[in-house]
């Protein structure tokens, strides 16, 4: 028991010390129910140790803390080459070891294999080959997301990206995608004006709203890897023109157009035929439509009864019903992967706060607690958390967290950003 | 002198032969008394002599000096009315030109004065405009016109009746407090707030275009109220 508690105070010790870094755990809570994994040095061929320790094992373990369901057994370890009752002693339950090789040709190879230390015996095994434009810390991504795989039966999200939508400068934003654990930052768009609400099909097509013809347009890609293209309107000028979202299955773009008499309503593009059909009914504010995975509900928000809230309809316009019952600022829905739950933001004295409204349950649990401003909720592909924008160090930056609230991490420094979008690696 | 009677008689042969064996001229000479004659006409018509005083009419003997005199003096009579057509044709491109050039210059200077007066009118509607076309402003989440906006939009109602030409874009804009989307949507509904109203005022709603920023485009970044209600605004924009 002792051990126990000098573990857990290592932990938080190796939390705090964590933190201190530029891609810091906020806040950790450590839970019993982990699973925890014990890493050997990684054998290594034709690669440095200071690269190894930076793009792979540094990696790999955070990674794998960011799950929130492995557990990196970090102190009091025992020898390489101790045996599995040795490690088991010490607490590990898997016993992770790698062999990487670098060939003269630059090409990568990761061996890994997992010992199961009360049983002795192996339960996963692989090997990754990478060409030489793969970084070695994508090796680290896969590995950690076939582990998860080999947890839960679903893979892992640590080769995932954020897209997002960041300030270049006065009156200019522009989409700009992100690796999830910060790394790799690409721009995606040069429209030099106003370019906002990005969505990301399932195959990767990406859909916006720019402002770089004067009044907002909605563009992007027709096919996958497409060129950027006009989508709407065809001609002419739209009105106000907002949140495009993609359908699960890349047919159809929700989104929102509003009119000269102050309302905006959800629309509905079908993408063969061109043809936009109106779905709400010109009664105010509604915006930010939101799918659930069939396809055939969104969410929406609306201001028909006051302030804004959150309602479901069917993909018609049909069935129209009232989700959040609580607060009087309600808005940004996204439907969770799964179907079941609709994460949301809400304000509350003056701040807005992350919640989710698990349909199973009709009940909204909060997220995240009133320290500053959290918007713009959007799942991750395996539901674990949600990525969102806070202003609590200043600018609005990219945070995410694990549904208890408890493990909010940053996921980069960028300052500006707004509208987080997170997708699955190729 | 027993030959003395024959002398006469010879002296008369000899005359009259060597006058009738008097040698042919050569092509040269002819051409150069041709020449010669052709000068003498060609002056003959300078000196203002009629072409009938041609003094080689009467020589038979040499009818082209008679041609060549001709000849001078008809080709100083075409050159004379070619120097007189190609005077001619220059006073009247002259005259043309400076016509083209004063008209060109009046064009320019009609032009020049339309646009002065256009720039004069339009310096006028922007002073106008930059007097009259004041943002309002709005409470958190709200779109109603408040009451101390509507002697600025009434200033904007007289501005558009003042100017009939002037166009207008009315951009709604919010705090940064709430979502990106809402915040879109609620921008468009300040916008048609005011297009609303300033048709209740008589002016063409035809003649404003809206547009929404959000909270897009904020005049102010700080997060106090201050700021915000700065921010929760619609700006008037001449087209």
């Amino acid at each position: 028991m002792p051990r126990f508690l000098i573990r857990t105070l290592l932990c938080v010790l190796a939390a705090a010390g964590l933190s201190a870094q530029q891609t810091e755990v906020v806040l950790t809570a450590t839970s019993s129910t982990k699973l925890v994994l014990a890493m050997t040095a990684p054998k290594a061929t034709g690669l440095d140790d200071a690269s190894i320790a930076a793009e792979f094992t540094a990696v790999l373990r955070r990674d794998l803390d960011e799950t929130g369901i492995i557990a990196v057994l970090q102190e009091r370890l025992p020898v390489d080459g101790a045996p599995a009752k040795a490690w088991k002693e010490a607490g590990a339950q898997w016993l992770l070891s790698t062999r990487l090789t670098k060939a003269a040709s630059g090409d990568l190879k990761l061996e890994a294999s997992v010992l199961d230390t009360a049983a002795e015996s192996g339960l996963f095994s692989r090997t990754y080959n990478a060409n030489k434009v793969v970084p070695l810390r994508y090796l680290a991504h896969y590995l950690a997301d076939d582990l998860v795989g080999r947890l839960t039966g679903e893979k892992g999200v640590a080769s995932s990206r954020i897209v997002f939508v960041r300030q270049v400068s006065n009156g200019v934003k522009e989409l700009f995608q992100i690796d999830r654990d910060g790394a790799d930052l690409v721009q995606l768009t040069r429209n030099g004006s106003l370019t906002l609400s990005p969505t990301v099909a399932a195959d990767g097509r990406l859909a916006y709203v720019t402002y770089k013809a004067g009044p907002p347009e909605i563009w992007g890609q027709r096919r996958k890897d497409g060129p950027h293209e006009r989508l709407y309107p065809a001609s002419g000028a739209g009105g106000m023109l907002s949140s495009p979202t993609w359908s699960p299955d890349g047919k159809r773009l929700a989104f929102v157009q509003g009119d000269r008499r102050g309302n905006s309503d959800i629309m509905v593009l079908d993408l063969a035929t061109g043809r936009a059909r109106r779905l709400t009914d010109s009664n105010g504010i509604n915006t930010e439509p939101a799918w659930n995975p069939n396809g055939n509900q969104l969410a929406f928000t609306s201001d028909r009864e006051g302030g804004p809230q959150v309602f479901l309809m069917q993909d018609d316009g049909s069935n129209l019903r009232r989700l959040t019952s609580e607060g009087l600022y309600n808005a940004s829905p996204a439907w969770s992967p799964n179907g079941a739950m609709v994460a949301y933001v809400s304000r509350f004295e003056g701040k807005f706060d992350l919640f989710v409204y698990k349909l199973g349950e009709g009940k909204a649990y909060q997220i995240t607690t009133g320290v500053s401003t959290s918007e713009s909720p959007a799942w991750s592909p395996d539901e674990r958390r949600l990525v969102f924008t806070s202003n609590r160090f200043g600018s609005s930056q990219l945070f995410t967290t694990d549904l208890s609230g408890r493990q909010i991490v940053r996921l980069s420094d960028l300052a500006g950003c707004q509208s987080p979008r997170w997708i699955r690696g190729r | 002198m027993r030959y003395g009677i024959y002398v006469v008689p010879a002296a008369i042969v000899l005359t009259l032969g060597s006058l009738a064996c008097k040698p042919p001229k050569t092509a040269e000479q002819i051409k150069a008394d041709t020449q010669r004659a052709f000068n003498e006409g060609y002056q003959a018509f300078k000196d203002g002599k009629p072409r009938a005083t041609n003094p080689y009419v009467t020589n038979k003997e040499e009818p082209y000096m008679a041609q060549g005199w001709n000849d001078g003096w008809d080709k100083a009579k075409a050159d004379q009315e070619a120097a007189d057509k190609a005077a001619a044709d220059k006073a009247a491109a002259d005259a043309k030109a400076a016509a083209d050039a004063k008209a060109a210059a009046d064009r320019a200077a009609a032009e020049e004065a339309a646009r002065k007066a256009a720039e004069a009118v339009k310096e006028t509607v922007h002073m106008a405009a930059a007097k009259a076309l004041m943002n309002i402003h709005f409470d958190f989440d709200k779109s109603d016109i408040k009451e101390n906006d509507r002697p600025t939009l009434q200033h904007i109602a007289d501005f558009m009746k003042a100017f009939p030409e002037a166009k207008v874009e009315i951009a709604g804009n919010c705090d940064e407090r709430g979502t990106n989307e809402y915040n879109l949507a609620l921008g468009n509904k300040r916008a048609a707030a005011a297009l609303a109203y300033l048709k209740t005022l008589g002016v063409d709603e035809a003649r404003f275009t809206t547009i929404s920023y959000g909270k897009e485009k904020p005049l102010c970044t700080e997060a106090n109220e201050a700021c915000w209600s700065q921010n929760r605004r619609d700006e008037f924009k001449l087209k």
